[in-house]
């Protein structure tokens, strides 16, 4: 170790060189970074349902669909007509834009004795004006599926002009448009936006939002921390330059590779930043306490003794984050994984390499003080005397206490584990107020729903079987209460069969279907319904309800028709948001248990190793397992469900508290080598690291408070988790570690005497 | 002294072309695009109709076309297999008749959406509408280029889904070679090419390209075997007769 530290202060010149040099060149690389504010892509493609939903709304352009509500209180009015036709004529000239389809621009059939009239439900030149007119449409469009529920919502009180995107359009750039163009009408209408182009705008803007306001907040709040700790610039700028360098790093490593920002992973800088700082302080520290004149030597012994633990803390951290790797199923999540724990590891590197280059090029050492001075000055503040010194006094006269208490806390929890409700539901993600999660709310409540569902048939779309099986499909899924309206070609072909006058049900011959064809050859619609090659096709519907149970129970309901009806030459599948929330809801559990349990084995074996004994490998993880354990049970008793982002908690908090128990376990060691007294080791190792760990705790914990004011509902719950986790493992390690410690080393003097 | 002398010439003879082509009457041109357009009594040949997607990816129709006058149209499709037989009968006031052979019956069919896709092609009905240009359209003549005159033409009827056409027709002949058609917000969405060719004392579009420029989707109608006044009669384009 002490060779190492001596390279290091040895090639301080190119140590930091280099570290200028990838700085810049990841640097340059941020001004590229881009936003992906998609949240279907991050569906994981090893999962059939989900890769199954992706195709569905690629191939039937589903995805690239649009909508604006107009929410009033009577639509059968001409004012209100003359807006949707105004939206309607400036959405069909909007770059980017293939169709639009509303109330004024929407073609009816009409069959008549003599056969098909086809014209336009509203002529849009000359709009309704009479009460009668008005009233006669309003009829006309309430006797209609086809109108009702889907373009006019049921009460008349609201409206969709709906809207297709080209395949080439740059979705969030048309979204934006669209939304500048309606707002400048200046309508008095309610106006929503829905479909997932407009989403991915608001997700935008959302994610922009994070970085820009809490990123300064974040910055300054650990700046100030470390003002408070270290009372000197070094011990401001060094940790933070590290955490800095690290961010930018991180950032540019993921524009190289190709990995855009998500709205999880735009929160890796703010994350970064609390945890990241945390290595450089610990070398600073460290430096603070090696009292040896000649500083170049004070450098060298300072890192020799400091490597170990740090490399432990970070690896134990990266543990933590790279844990849910293997069982998170966005790939957003997975992603922000793997590139914080990147970002750990960059930030562990930055402190153990560049932080003593540094210090030692630019001679920017502390003020020459002893040993003794700086012990007086350590003792005597307020930390020290108002905290540490009573809880080393209450531990040693009441340790018995203190196990009870802990561990009536943790019967408590364990009670409150049984209250965890997991929420998959993506509206739940957006504040109450968010305009995307207003728009799904009256999309719900005014046109049956926004969760889509697509039940796919692959056949012969022409033949009689595979139509007659949509229709029965179609039949057995509205008697489902949360379904109301299903579409397909099937019910098309229908139609023009009642259009050649001969009722409204499939041909029974395939040659007849193939004519019917003739008529429906070239419809915007098919695109959305069938594939060009005729061997697939879809019924679109939507689910009413966003209740996990209730998609749960429709998805069983589904997939047991599907069973008894699929055949070879009409293969059934069901896709949609219900399947895939039943199965995201499903993998939270399971992700959550693999990453914890992957986690605390990881660090269980490392900790071991590193310590070179099982049985303190042990006590270390014990106070963090308390940590997890109240953890769950807060989030039981306060509500918080398990979502895409509180699933990570468990493990991040294991990664960064399992440090504070290493510290004291290889203190309490040290000073029990040296003075072979558990009172006074156990005193030494509470009055010095535990001010460490109590800075810590503090600072980790103030920056992932701040996303308390996060745009997105899973991450306000993350930071006050991962807050409460780092107080928590804080607290266990300066508490219930020392008990442990305190009664299994009295045990072993006993046995020895 | 020589160059200026020449260029001032050319300058002179440019206006005074131009002058010349100015002082057609927009309306004059449309009236004999009319003539060419719709001078036959009747015709009768095989249409083919080419499909072809953004991918590349071809369909092809094939019909057997009669018209009398510009009103009456009778195709009748004899490719793909599957829709052979299929024929419809276009009368005057958007009256149109379609037959099935699998049903073995016609029905009517009344359209009043102009701007929908004529069976799948990248023509809106109001494309093929077989009404006269001077009827349909005003016209203000732009510039010529070369042997073309530059014609801009301005939907009389407000229910068109174009704000305006740009057509290039032949000087001499006044046959169309290119038109542009632009959207209410002035963007041009689709164009067409012509190739015409005299067959008797006609002009005749052998072959149209017709492609959407937002979808980039084409379609190709090319006509052949072309017979011209063989002397159609009313009685061609009666219902009966779709059915035969």
């Amino acid at each position: 170790m002490n060779r190492l530290a001596e390279l290091i202060v040895k090639l301080k010149w190119p140590i930091i060189l280099a570290v200028v040099a990838l700085t810049v060149f990841f640097g340059m690389q941020l001004k590229n970074i881009s936003i992906n504010s998609d949240v279907l892509s991050s569906l994981p493609d090893d999962d059939p349902i989900a890769k199954l939903y992706k195709n569905v709304g690629d191939k039937y352009g589903g995805n690239a669909m649009g909508m604006v509500v107009l929410e009033t209180d009577d639509v059968f009015k001409t004012e209100v007509l003359e807006h949707v036709k105004q939206i309607t004529d400036s959405l069909k000239i909007t770059d980017g834009i293939s169709t639009v389809t509303s109330l004024t621009d929407i073609i009816d059939i009409k069959s008549t004795e003599f056969g098909l009239e086809i014209g336009k439900l509203v002529d849009e030149y000359e709009l309704p004006q009479t009460q009668n007119e008005l009233d006669s449409l309003k009829a006309y469009v309430n006797s209609k599926d086809m109108y009702s529920g889907s373009i006019v919502s049921e009460d008349g009180t609201a409206t969709l002009i709906m809207f297709t995107l080209l395949d080439d359009a740059d979705k969030q750039a048309v979204a934006a448009d669209v939304k500048n163009k309606v707002e400048q009408i200046n309508l008095p209408e309610k106006v929503y936006y829905g479909g997932l182009p407009m989403m991915m705008n608001d997700v935008a803007d959302l994610i922009m939002a994070d970085i820009t306001y809490l990123l300064p907040i974040v910055f300054l709040l650990i700046a100030f921390i470390l003002f408070l700790s270290f009372k000197s610039a070094r011990g401001v700028i060094m940790p933070l330059l590290t955490a800095g360098i690290s961010v930018v790093w991180t950032l540019g490593l993921m524009q190289v590779l190709g990995y855009q920002l998500t709205m999880i992973s735009n929160n890796i800088p703010i994350i970064l930043l609390a945890v990241g700082s945390a290595y450089t302080i610990h070398v600073l520290n460290r430096l603070n306490q090696t009292f040896d004149k000649d500083r170049k030597k004070a450098i060298i012994t300072a890192m020799a003794y400091i490597f170990i633990p740090v490399i432990l803390a970070a690896v134990t951290t990266a543990i933590g984050f790279v844990s849910f790797v293997f069982g998170a199923y966005l790939t957003m999540i997975r992603d922000f994984g793997i590139f914080t724990s990147l970002g750990t590891l960059f930030a562990l590197m930055l402190s153990l390499f560049f932080v003593p280059a540094v210090i030692s090029a630019l001679a920017l050492h502390k003020k020459n003080v002893s040993k003794e001075q700086y012990n007086n000055t350590q003792k005597n503040n307020f930390l020290s005397n108002k905290i540490l010194r009573p809880l080393v006094n209450l531990l040693f006269h009441h340790p018995k206490y203190t196990l009870i208490a802990w561990g009536a806390l943790i019967a408590l929890s364990i009670g409150g584990m049984f209250l965890i409700t997991t929420s998959v539901n993506m509206n739940e993600y957006f504040k109450e107020d968010n305009p995307t999660r207003v728009s799904e709310d009256v999309m719900q409540e005014k046109f049956g729903g926004s969760q889509p569902v697509f039940v796919v048939f692959k056949g012969d779309i022409q033949s009689p079987e595979v139509l007659n099986m949509m229709i029965k499909t179609e039949d057995y899924m509205e008697q489902y209460p949360e379904i109301s309206t299903t579409q397909s070609i099937a019910d098309l072909v229908e139609e023009m069969n009642n259009a050649m006058g001969e009722g409204k049900k499939i041909p029974t011959s395939k040659e007849k279907i193939e004519q019917l064809w003739f008529l429906l050859d070239g419809q915007d619609i098919l695109s959305q319904l069938i594939t060009d090659e005729l061997d697939e096709g879809i019924i679109q519907s939507k689910f009413a309800s966003s209740d996990s149970k209730e998609m749960s129970d429709f998805v069983d309901y589904m997939d047991k028709y599907i069973t008894e009806n699929s055949t070879e030459d009409c293969q059934i599948s069901i896709t949609g948001m219900p399947s895939v929330y039943v199965r995201m809801s499903e993998s939270l559990l399971s992700s959550q248990a693999s990453s914890l349990i992957i986690a605390i084995l990881m660090v269980l074996i490392i900790v071991g190793l590193m310590l070179r004994s099982f049985s303190k490998g042990v006590y270390a993880t014990i106070p963090i397992i308390a940590t997890i354990a109240i953890l769950f049970g807060f989030m039981g008793y306060v509500g918080i469900s398990l979502d895409i982002a509180t699933v990570l908690v468990a493990s991040i908090a294991l990664g960064i508290g399992i440090d504070y128990s290493i510290h004291v376990i290889t203190h309490f060691n040290h000073s029990m080598k040296e003075t072979g007294d558990i009172n006074k080791a156990l005193e030494d190792t509470i009055m010095v690291s535990g001010k460490a760990i109590v800075i810590n705790v503090v600072s980790v914990a103030a920056g992932f408070l701040v996303l308390l004011f996060s745009q997105m509902v899973p991450l306000q719950n993350f930071g006050l988790l991962v807050a409460l986790s780092m107080i928590g493992s804080g607290l266990g390690a300066l508490t219930l570690l020392p008990v442990i410690l305190i009664l299994t080393n009295r045990k072993k003097q006993i046995t020895v005497k | 002294m020589k160059t200026v002398k020449f260029s001032v010439l050319v300058s002179a003879l440019f206006l005074l072309i131009g002058f010349n082509a100015n002082a057609q009457d927009g309306n004059t041109i449309l009236k004999k695009l009319d003539e060419v357009m719709y001078s036959p009594k009747d015709m009768t040949g095989n249409t083919q109709i080419i499909l072809i997607d953004k991918a590349g990816k071809k369909k092809t129709r094939e019909a057997t076309t009669i018209q009398k006058g510009t009103d009456k149209r009778l195709f009748r499709f004899t490719a793909p297999s599957s829709q052979a037989g299929i024929a419809t009968l276009s009368l005057p006031n958007d009256v149109m008749y379609l037959y099935m052979p699998a049903f073995g019956k016609e029905r009517r069919i009344s359209s009043s959406v102009k701007s929908s896709k004529f069976a799948g092609t990248d023509f809106a009905y109001e494309d093929m509408e077989a009404k006269l240009f001077v009827e349909k359209y005003t016209a203000k003549l732009l510039k010529t280029e070369g042997n073309l005159l530059v014609v801009e033409l301005k939907p009389t009827s407000k229910k068109s889904s174009y704000s305006k056409v740009i057509v290039k027709l032949d000087k001499i002949n006044y046959y169309p070679t290119y038109m542009e058609f632009y959207d209410k917000g002035n963007k041009k969405i689709k164009e067409a090419t012509y190739k015409f060719e005299k067959i008797g004392k006609y002009w005749n579009a052998k072959e149209i390209n017709m492609v959407d420029l937002k979808k980039n989707h084409k379609t190709i109608m090319k006509m052949s075997d072309i017979k011209y006044d063989t002397g159609l009669t009313d009685d061609d384009f009666t219902v009966r007769k779709l059915k035969q």
